[in-house]
């Protein structure tokens, strides 16, 4: 009962957040309810609190330390990774607060659920016979106080894969207690260097395994993953003329797509992979076209001496949002995806750029430049309820894009002095760092 | 090396004259045992030219250096050495102003002088707002200044145009003085 009460709770306060609506997570919860004979729903006040802010609660979780049975230290550092990972996990997940059994609430009769988990075997890389080769990794999903299974999975971990498996796992807890998909396993593609080069990178969702992906001395921004998040597009310099270049992500392979004469800014997949939006200058003004994978024009958008760059389609294909200047400062406007019907949708500000449509199709986040500083922006995709996101301490931020969960942002923000990656949780207002070191990271994009 | 024969100005007879001086200089500073041979591995350019000492050691195995006047070959070297100067521009603005076409004026008059030279004119910016806005801020500085090269007589197909952005800032301050320097119009060479 308890359990079906808080499940309840959590999804009635998702609900009352403004545009995150979610109809799987309430058709659980319902059933949920309904299954433990509870009334559904009952008139609660926490229903209308006002602000994402503080319409979200976090359920709290005990993780319980990982019984390791491989033996050797590098099987206990691995445990202790595990465990880490799944705290983690939860934690970004914005849906639980995670506690250690050393935790003062871990004894409370509050925590409601309990994760448990034992590795067995050789560490990969370590065995000394074929049958050792792989280790087992259980992983349990419990209700408490009865100890009661909710979900159980067994990890087969190849080398590497060990945080993979942790992430796995919270991706199913979170699709179990809230009906949506996790973000566990999602990655980020950004461009970072200084001087004459900038490559692209890719880093998992927590900050883990970077990886460069690129190695071509020159310039390379503006990467974008493909909806079945295995190719990448991007744009690059080659003999100081700007192109449309695919990376292959699973091989590694690049290939120039088009090559055409001025800007080749900005790609932008369509929702269904097929296409993609860039900006191009070749008339000598930069108009918005959609061009085919092999680097066909398909059609052009616009038609104007001003500069016209960022386009983002949304979700269902239908839109495009963009940047223009024709009023003489960059502002949003939306188009349909022929390029007709085009309305303004920014009005304050008087620099707005970098559009990103949510996953729900509902919200639009940018970069909204004022007071010498770059702020992010949320606004409807009505032009209601715009929201500044960031303020002066963040210096500037730029280049937002969403998480496929339509709750989180990553950025990039030059708060240290260095422009570096910030993943924000919008619905709580929390922010933390993604990546360090002292090169500048820019231009990130989230994986589906 | 044979691009402007035929063409000698006064300014490349003056060069020309420094790098036989230079060239002497050295022969009678000498350099460890070598008693000849040296100066021909004189790259001839004004820097060279200018801070010539015993430890000049060139990069790499330079053309020899004709006995006769010296024709100064500009398609070896930075267009800036040779009076192609950058032009700079107002926050947020792509529009000339009266500095920068006189600047471009002059520029024009040595690109009609040695018609065979290409150029790349990058549109660059400073480092406040968007990495894509300033992208297409900075070609349209580009395409501002080879449209008006063009009107003052330069072929078009001399003059490429390309855009950094705010991607390769010539300083690296975060204030006015650093960003007024990375506001520019910058040429290279393909």
């Amino acid at each position: 009962m308890k359990i079906f009460a808080r499940i309840a709770r959590l999804v009635r306060s998702r609900r009352s957040s403004n545009s995150i609506v979610m109809p799987a997570a309430a058709a659980l919860a319902a059933a949920l309810a309904l299954a433990a004979a509870a009334p559904a729903f009952a008139a609660d006040p926490e229903i209308i609190l006002g602000t994402e802010k503080t319409a979200w609660e976090r359920i709290d979780i005990l993780v319980q330390p990982l019984n390791v049975f491989s033996g050797g230290r590098d099987s206990q550092a691995a445990g202790e990774l595990l465990e880490q990972v799944l705290r983690d996990d939860l934690h970004y997940s914005g849906l639980f607060r995670p506690l250690g059994p050393d935790d003062a609430a871990a004894d409370s009769t509050a925590v409601s659920f309990g994760i448990e988990g034992v590795l067995e075997g050789r560490l990969p890389g370590t065995a000394v016979t074929a049958a050792e080769a792989a280790p087992v990794l259980s992983l349990k999903l419990l209700s408490y106080p009865g100890r009661q299974l909710m979900l159980g999975k067994r990890y087969r971990p190849l080398e590497n894969q060990l945080r993979a498996s942790a992430h796995h796992f919270v991706d199913e807890v979170v699709r179990l207690l809230s009906g949506e998909p996790g973000i566990s396993l999602t990655k980020i593609v950004f461009a970072r260097g200084s001087g004459d080069r900038r490559d692209i990178w890719c880093v998992d969702y927590d900050g883990g395994n970077p990886l460069k992906l690129t190695a071509n001395r020159t310039l390379n921004l503006f990467p974008a993953w493909s909806p079945k998040g295995r190719d990448v597009a991007f744009m690059s310099w080659r003999k100081g003329q700007q192109g449309t270049y695919m990376l292959d992500t699973a091989t590694g392979s690049v290939r120039l797509l088009a090559e055409t004469p001025g800007s080749n800014l900005g790609p932008a997949w369509h929702p269904e992979g097929k296409e993609l939006l860039v900006s191009l200058s070749k008339t000598g003004q930069h108009e918005i076209y959609r061009m085919d994978l092999q680097g066909r024009i398909k059609r052009r958008l616009t038609i104007s001496p001003a500069i016209e760059i960022s386009p983002c389609w949304a979700p269902g294909g239908r839109d495009i949002v963009f940047t223009s200047d024709r009023t003489g400062t960059p502002q949003l406007y939306i188009m349909d995806a022929d390029g007709s019907g085009r309305r303004r949708l920014t009005f304050e500000g008087r620099y707005n750029d970098s559009a990103d449509w949510s996953p729900d199709g509902e919200r639009i986040v940018y970069a909204c430049r004022e007071h010498e500083l770059t702020q992010l922006v949320l606004i409807e995709a009505t032009g209601e309820n715009r929201r500044v996101l960031t303020d002066g301490r963040w210096r500037n931020c730029e280049d937002p894009s969403w998480a496929p969960d339509g709750r989180h942002l990553v950025f990039a923000s030059d708060r240290t002095g260095v422009f570096k990656l910030y993943v924000m949780d919008v619905a709580e207002g929390t922010v933390r760092q993604l990546t360090d070191g002292p090169e500048p990271d820019t231009t990130a994009d989230w994986s589906p | 090396m044979t691009t402007a024969k035929g063409s000698l100005k006064d300014g490349i007879r003056i060069i020309a004259l420094v790098c036989m001086l230079a060239a002497a200089t050295l022969m009678i500073a000498g350099c460890g045992g070598k008693d000849e041979g040296l100066t021909d591995d004189v790259t001839i350019d004004a820097g060279a030219a200018e801070q010539v000492d015993q430890q000049v050691v060139p990069e790499e195995p330079a053309e020899t250096v004709p006995e006769q006047p010296v024709v100064q070959d500009f398609a070896a070297m930075a267009p800036q050495e040779y009076g192609i100067e950058d032009v700079f521009f107002a926050f947020d603005e792509y529009s000339l102003n009266g500095e920068s076409m006189a600047a471009l004026e002059a520029s024009a008059r040595i690109m009609m002088e040695h018609p065979d030279i290409v150029y790349v004119v990058e549109g660059h910016c400073d480092e406040r707002g968007t990495v894509e806005y300033n992208l297409a801020l900075g070609e349209k500085r580009s395409i501002a200044v080879r449209d008006y090269l063009v009107t003052l007589g330069v072929a078009k197909d001399r003059l490429r145009i390309t855009s950094y952005g705010e991607e390769h800032p010539f300083a690296h301050g975060h204030d006015e003085s650093a960003w007024a320097l990375n506001r520019r119009a910058h040429f290279s060479r393909p």
